[in-house]
């Protein structure tokens, strides 16, 4: 099989791992091609609008398993590929003087056995660390199953290792990924955790959870998430909206991809990890899923109003990062300006404020924007709604659809 | 001497120089403008005949702290019109603040040159990504860059370290400016100072920039397709030199 076929059956079936960070490395160049960079580098976007900074590929997409949302499970009739390692080195190396990549993403179908495909894995990456003298970032995803001496071997190898939990519940994970088990991803991500060093998986471990395939609602979803930043120190948990790419009684019929749940979710993720929020503050038995209309923090501000409003003058950080419209960077900026002057609603959009969202939970010197008998739910959420629905975007995708 | 249009000469240290002398003179300028300028009748053109100062950036840095006077260098390689202005008002305000300059965002000079060098800084990070190199049939590594600022000269530390054993060049195609790195040292000259030998590309160029037009229209996922996110994170002003977006343009 000709190379360029090669390529592109394997990108294919890589493309639904959401990981695209670059990130977190300090790796230094080890006297032949290549480094990290601590920030992570985006090095293209996709028509998707996804950031590629990694070579994502999978090193076979043949696979002994059977999971229902996969592309690649076994009783699919798709063609099969596998690189050699000489291939996937080149490809990388080749890539990588161009400035076309940060360097690369590499996963893989089960070939054989969990432990056979590891290998092959670790013999790619270690051509291509030593003969090459690659020194830029590597991704490898850890296959579940395989012996804890070979999760060394590629953990000292790589910048980031991580394993896919795939779906939130044990119950999902049956269902659909029958050959699959939970117990084995959580080892995996385990031993990265206690293990790690300056040189083993130096840029940490992270994992994907896809949804819509299952029942879930967000508040499992967010549960585990939560969950999992704390036992096991993550970097990054992913989501993935399911496409739908397999047809199977078990699997629901989705037109499109869930992509606003999705967009919900990363929402809540940053404000878990950022802005010092629980998972209780956003979500629990009696609203178990996320307000499509209004983002999270926005909805626990209106469900919240007793809070607000708040004087930005005066009000402390965390509660700063409670305020729909201001984020990490504008709520720092906020406490360092307000040292040296009294801030008024102009200078807040100087800072970076969105006003148009803030300025109904903020004062100024103790002045509300309109007259503060207008501080009520309905008035405020309706505006809200109003302005997530901004009619410049939807005239730009329909004039999009009358040119298709 | 006030409200004069102040001319200097095109560098940083020049203009460095000039604000010094202007605000240890007291001179408030109406303009500050480089020798490219062209003057209207109503401009009082004045240029001063200053003695450099070769300890200029040092004598800055420890008047105003480090940090405000990388910002001041960022702001300077914007293409912004009366970024010098903003610079001699920046740097008057810097003098009483300090690092605590970056607290006043209410003083319009502050504010302004802060945005200009997010603009600036953030454009340069783009750039490490976005820059495609082309192996030429000798094989040192080429790439063509028309960036809005001038950041040519603040990405190369980067390509120095990652390709340390290449030899490389990058053109601004917009400013003539040419970065030469021959595995040592990282020289800059004008275009026409420069010839390359051969612009021919390498057996294997093609082959690998087509495995990477390949790589990158199967990556994007249909179901998803979403033109909007893709132009916020690229504009199209980017797209020129990148090779996979070539059919697209």
């Amino acid at each position: 099989m000709e190379l360029k076929e090669k390529l592109k059956i394997l990108a294919d079936s890589a493309k639904y791992d959401a990981s695209c960070s670059s990130s977190g490395s300090k790796r230094k160049s080890n006297g032949g091609l290549g480094n990290t960079a601590f920030s992570g580098i985006c090095h293209s976007f996709a028509s998707d609008g996804r950031c590629i900074s990694l070579l994502k590929i999978l090193m076979t997409n043949c696979c002994i398993f059977d999971c229902k949302y996969c592309l690649n499970r076994k009783s699919n009739e798709i063609k099969r590929a596998i690189f050699t390692p000489e291939e996937v080195c080149t490809i990388t190396f080749n890539f990588y003087r161009r400035n076309y990549i940060e360097g690369l993403f590499l996963s893989s179908g089960i070939i054989k056995s969990p432990n056979y495909t590891m290998e092959l894995m670790i013999k790619t990456i270690t051509l291509l660390r030593k003969k090459y003298h690659f020194g830029g970032y590597i991704h490898a995803k850890a296959i579940p199953g395989s012996s804890e001496k070979l999760l060394k071997e590629l953990g000292l190898l790589v910048d980031r290792l991580s394993a896919n939990v795939e779906l939130p519940t044990d119950s999902g994970l049956k269902l659909l990924a029958p050959n699959k088990e939970a117990k084995k991803v959580e080892t995996i991500m385990k031993y990265v955790k206690e293990n790690r060093t300056k040189h083993f998986v130096p840029a940490g471990q992270s994992t994907q959870m896809i949804i819509g395939a299952t029942k879930e609602r967000d508040l499992d979803i967010l549960n585990k998430s939560a969950s999992m930043y704390k036992n096991h120190q993550l970097k990054r948990v992913f989501y993935s909206a399911y496409v739908p790419v397999n047809q199977d009684s078990l699997l629901p019929a989705l037109e499109r991809p869930p992509l606003k749940r999705e967009n919900r979710l990363y929402q809540a993720d940053w404000l878990l990890r950022f802005y010092n929020f629980k998972v209780s503050d956003l979500l629990d038995e009696n609203n178990p899923n996320f307000n499509i209309l209004i983002d999270p923090k926005a909805d626990y501000a209106l469900r919240h109003l007793e809070e607000f409003p708040k004087e930005v003058n005066t009000c402390p950080y965390y509660e700063l990062l409670k305020v729909p419209g201001i984020g990490v960077k504008s709520a720092k900026r906020i406490l360092k300006a307000r040292q040296v002057f009294k801030l008024t609603f102009g200078d807040l959009k100087k800072l970076g404020v969105v006003i148009k969202r803030a300025k109904y939970f903020i004062t100024c010197n103790h002045k509300y924007f309109i007259d503060s008998k207008l501080f009520q739910k309905d008035f405020i959420e309706s505006n809200l709604v109003l302005e997530e629905k901004n009619p410049r975007k939807k005239t730009y995708e329909q004039l999009r659809l009358f040119n298709e | 001497m006030n409200n004069a249009c102040l001319i200097y000469e095109d560098t940083f240290i020049s203009l460095l120089n000039l604000i010094a002398y202007l605000v240890q003179s007291k001179i408030k300028p109406a303009n500050i403008k480089n020798t490219k300028y062209s003057p209207t009748l109503l401009d009082n053109i004045i240029k001063l005949e200053i003695e450099e100062n070769e300890n200029i950036v040092k004598t800055m840095i420890e008047s105003i702290g480090n940090a405000p006077f990388r910002l001041m260098y960022l702001v300077f390689l914007s293409t912004v019109e009366n970024k010098e202005l903003i610079l001699y008002y920046f740097y008057l305000n810097a003098l009483k603040y300090k690092e605590k300059i970056f607290y006043h965002r209410n003083l319009k000079c502050v504010d302004k040159a802060i945005k200009i060098a997010n603009y600036v800084s953030h454009e340069s990070h783009k750039y490490k990504g976005f820059v495609r190199f082309k192996d030429l049939k000798n094989h040192i590594l080429y790439a063509e860059i028309e960036p809005a600022n001038d950041i040519l000269e603040i990405i190369t530390p980067h390509f120095k370290t990652r390709l340390k054993n290449e030899y490389w060049i990058i053109k601004d195609v917009k400013r003539k400016i040419v970065a030469i790195y021959d595995k040592k040292k990282v020289f800059f000259c004008l275009e026409e100072e420069f010839t390359l030998k051969t612009t021919l590309e390498s057996q294997t160029e093609m082959e690998f920039s087509e495995l990477w037009k390949i790589f990158y229209k199967t990556i994007g996922i249909k179901d998803r397709k979403n033109e909007r996110c893709r132009m916020n994170f690229m504009p199209k002003r980017f797209w020129k030199y990148m090779k996979e977006l070539e059919d697209e343009l």
